[in-house]
């Protein structure tokens, strides 16, 4: 068995990162294979802070890539996909694809951190016209534009007074069949709300939502402080739907502490849209035969006591491929599966002895 | 949430009709439960214009809350349009399907708040359940639509005619919308008799009851559509 002391890890998002380098600090190699040309997962590609303190996200993960790319026990492999798997704990034959070109490398155990992708607004069950209106975005486009350092409407390029955002979009939603909350969306609109404040003073924001949640720390860190100290509006009511009025969007919904149906015109729409299973993870789920759970994530065995090992022997998962999380959560994931990957393959070298 | 109002009727009646509403079969695929995102308000046109609301009646019924139930039983389900626009729901409850059912329950049971609601329809129901069509054009008086305009009045006087001028056949017709097959007619009958709306129609005006069902039981023996 002489490569089982490789842990091939799936993904180089938070929660594959972290998994990479707690593998080579606890001694064995890992495997680190990414299907995009650069690490850093979904927040590198598309964010453009992170919370709580709104850093910058290049700032903010440059202390995690440094660890990893510069590890002489972590191989990187970017344009890089998982193809085929055979074997089991102690020595899988994993065949990877880069660019048509095929190898089999052996390894002994493998964490499977291929994440989450963001709702498409052109399923939701509302009538809220993403395809149809410009000035109708989401937070990931949002994040687009404070990468360029502003927040405009995109049919003008002026920047708005009044933007609302519409909580829970893809989430939530028996309809949708996404029955789950995706965790992020209230902290993260919260968060857009304090830089919206921060760029355009007199702009008017409004959050409409069904139940604001922000466990933890990111109460007062972020949701307070959007209340607080940038008067942002929490209206308890979700829209549905959203109609052109001259150069406006009117949107209804119903103020539902105040018990009255509400028609206000908005200048944006950001719709927050929660996460779903990667296109990569449900191929995981294909080629490594783990099961998933009810939700559509990667299953895992242990309930809350064990949050990374599958069904599959020697097979673990870490970050948002398990379910919607955030980067902390993430990373104490990709840390754990790390360990008891390289757990795996010290008991097996027990055994040969 | 205790109601100021019916406080003359008692909690176990209160109860007895709202077990039959949760009895229903479609109850449980109507109602999951409530979060209160307020969608179904918001897409409720009758909510626009009453002091209506689908999610209070969802959330009164989630809660079982009998005593606010039977003041909804009785003062709100009549403001439902019954367009379904709240079928929306994110959780897939159906407000007006909820609604539904609780008008049956009110109609079969014979409240008085219904009787009132519904006196004002009883040529509807008499039209729609002998003819199978709804409003005919003769029940369009000069005076029943003034905001019609003065030209109703001309339509009428020689309505006859315009009929005739229509090039459908089948809306040459005054006392009904349009032409009913006999066949179709006597089906009609037989499912209301069979399905228990003739029934329900006893509970709210026995009067037209009596006249409705002299007439169907005539037509359906004849047509040999039921066993005698
Ligand atoms: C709009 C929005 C804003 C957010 N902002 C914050 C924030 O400010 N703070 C915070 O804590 N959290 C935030 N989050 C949550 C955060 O994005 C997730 O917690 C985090 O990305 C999860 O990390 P991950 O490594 O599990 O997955 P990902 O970040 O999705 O990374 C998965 C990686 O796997 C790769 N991959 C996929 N399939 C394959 C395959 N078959 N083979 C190889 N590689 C593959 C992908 O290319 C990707 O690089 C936000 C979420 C949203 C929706
Ligand atoms: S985090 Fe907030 S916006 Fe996102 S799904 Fe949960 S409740 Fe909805």
């Amino acid at each position: 068995m002489a490569k089982a002391d490789t842990v091939l890890i799936v993904g180089a998002g938070p929660a594959g990162l972290e998994a990479a380098r707690t593998v080579a600090e606890l001694g064995k190699r890992a495997m680190l294979i990414e299907t995009k040309d650069q690490l850093g997962g979904t927040p590198y590609a598309y964010y453009a802070t992170l919370t709580p303190d709104l850093q910058e996200t290049e700032h903010s993960m440059q202390e995690i890539l440094d660890a990893v790319e510069h590890h002489s026990a972590v191989d990187v492999r970017l344009n890089t996909r998982v193809v085929h798997s055979e074997g089991s704990l102690g020595a899988f034959h994993v065949t990877l694809d880069r660019d048509g070109a095929q190898t089999v490398e052996e390894v002994g155990a493998i964490v499977v951190a291929t994440g989450f992708q963001h709702f498409d607004p052109g399923r939701e069950t509302q009538m809220y016209g993403y395809y149809e209106y410009d000035d109708v975005i989401t937070l990931v486009d949002a994040e687009k534009m404070f990468k360029d350092g502003n927040i405009v409407r995109p049919s003008t390029g002026l920047p708005p007074e009044r933007v609302a955002f519409i909580q829970c979009v893809g989430s939530r939603d028996r309809q949708i069949g996404n029955k789950y909350c995706s965790k992020v969306c209230c902290g993260i609109a919260s968060k857009q709300s304090i830089e919206i404040k921060r760029m355009l003073p007199n702009a008017k924001v409004f959050i409409f939502y069904i139940d604001m949640r922000m466990y933890g720390f990111w109460e007062d860190q972020i949701y307070w402080k959007a209340q607080e100290e940038y008067k942002v509006n929490y209206i308890r009511g979700i829209v549905t739907e959203i109609i052109r009025k001259g150069d406006k969007l009117l949107i209804k919904g119903e103020d539902t502490t105040m018990g009255r149906p509400m028609e206000v015109l908005m200048d944006l729409v950001i719709l927050s849209v929660g996460m779903e299973p990667s296109k990569g993870t449900v191929e995981m789920s294909r080629i490594f035969q783990i099961p998933r759970e009810e939700h559509g994530f990667l299953q895992v065995i242990g309930g809350p006591l064990n949050t990374v090992s599958t069904p599959v022997p020697g097979i673990f998962v870490a970050g948002a491929a398990a379910g919607p999380k955030d980067i902390e959560d993430s990373v104490s994931m990709g840390a754990s599966a790390a360990a008891k990957a390289v757990g795996a393959l010290k008991r097996l070298e027990l055994e040969v002895r | 949430m205790p109601s100021d109002l019916y406080t003359e009727v008692s909690f176990e009646e209160k109860q007895r009709l709202f077990d039959q509403v949760a009895a229903d079969p479609r109850y449980k695929n109507y109602l999951y439960g409530c979060y209160e995102c307020g969608i179904c308000v918001a897409a409720c046109p009758s909510a626009r214009f009453y002091d209506f609301s689908p999610r209070k009646i969802t959330q009164t019924l989630a809660r079982e809350d009998v005593d606010l139930f039977y003041e909804q039983l009785n003062d709100d389900v009549w403001n439902c349009s019954q367009c379904f626009s709240c079928n929306r729901c994110p959780r897939q409850n159906s407000p007006g399907g909820l609604i539904t059912i609780m008008r049956e329950v009110a109609v079969k049971n014979g409240l008085r708040t219904t009787k009132e609601a519904l006196a004002g329809y009883t040529r509807i129901i008499y039209k729609i359940t002998t003819t199978g069509t709804q409003v005919s054009p003769d029940m369009l008086q000069e005076d029943a639509f003034p905001d019609w305009g003065p030209q109703v009045k001309e339509v009428s006087d020689n309505l006859d005619l315009w009929r005739r001028a229509l090039p459908p056949e089948t809306l040459h017709t005054t006392g009904l919308s349009w032409q009913v097959e006999e066949r179709t007619m006597n089906e009609l009958y037989a499912i209301w008799k069979m399905t228990g709306t003739l029934d329900m129609i006893a509970e709210l005006d026995e009067g037209l009851h009596d006249i409705m069902e002299e007439i169907m039981d005539d037509a359906i023996e004849e047509s040999g559509l039921l066993p005698g």
